[in-house]
């Protein structure tokens, strides 16, 4: 798993690429968690590049979203496709989160 | 039909050796990506619940994992020495509610029985043996579908 942080205005994007596992999940745990502290935080979680996640990943999302709603924060995630968008489903995650097709529109929808 | 085994810690180490090894056998073999994908997912599931809840003593076990790829189906089975227990007795988990009633308890062999075509629970001479079941034909005709 690599993470690749950008920003758009007062906008922060974190890129996760390759493989959500519970190896890996611990450390978008840290960074999630880092990037939510404080309040009013704005956050684009870009999925395109995630080969795929397990219930270890979806725990850390799911704790970075009751994070976000506790901090009166906005967490959108986007380009959940393809086999992420599966495990998604299976999880019944999709109704959870925000999700916006693009980077773009996941900016848009957090300001 | 190509068999390898491994002996891995019960530890992060050890599910990484298994993905390694999976990775490999599926590129040696052009395995399909959803079915090796589901694999990965599925393996982690099971290994994790291991790690975390097979032993109470804390200590170094052994888990043997054993892959297999046929034509048909590609296969996985794991045996650990910790304390009896069948993941497919667990209840479906409940997927309702909202995020701050959500809990993840359950979800992992969920995954595994929702990815997998067959999953197989045996306890033998003191050992968890669960075998991980993909066919691959299904799983082949399902992408060329999806390509199409």
């Amino acid at each position: 798993m690599d993470l690749r942080e950008d920003t758009a205005g007062d906008v922060l994007i974190l890129e996760v690429k390759g493989r959500i596992d519970s190896a890996t999940a611990p450390a978008l745990g840290e960074r999630l968690t880092a990037l939510l502290t404080g309040a009013g935080r704005r956050l684009v979680l870009d999925l395109a590049q995630l080969e795929y996640i397990s219930s270890a990943g979806f725990r850390v999302l799911l704790l970075a979203g009751k994070r976000a709603d506790a901090g009166d924060s906005r967490l959108v995630l986007c380009g959940v496709s393809g086999k992420v968008r599966q495990l998604f489903d299976i999880g019944g995650f999709l109704d959870l989160f925000s999700i916006t097709a693009s980077r773009e529109e996941g900016i848009a929808s957090v300001r | 039909m190509t068999t390898v085994e491994r002996v891995v810690a019960n530890d992060t180490g050890g599910l990484e050796e298994v993905a390694r090894l999976v990775d490999e056998l599926a590129a040696a073999h052009a395995l399909p990506s959803g079915a090796v994908t589901d694999m990965q997912v599925a393996l982690d599931e099971v290994l994790t619940n291991i790690v975390q809840y097979a032993h109470s003593d804390g200590g170094a076990h052994d888990i043997r994992v054993r892959l297999t790829v046929s034509p048909e189906v590609f296969e996985a089975e794991v045996e650990d020495d910790g304390r009896p227990f069948d993941p497919l007795t667990l209840p479906p988990p409940d997927l309702r509610g909202a995020l701050a009633d959500r809990a993840v308890g359950g979800l992992g062999i969920h995954f595994v029985r929702r990815l997998m075509t067959e999953v197989r629970y045996t306890h033998v001479n003191n050992r968890n043996r669960l075998v991980l079941t993909k066919r691959l034909r299904d799983q082949m005709e399902a992408e060329s579908r999806g390509s199409s």
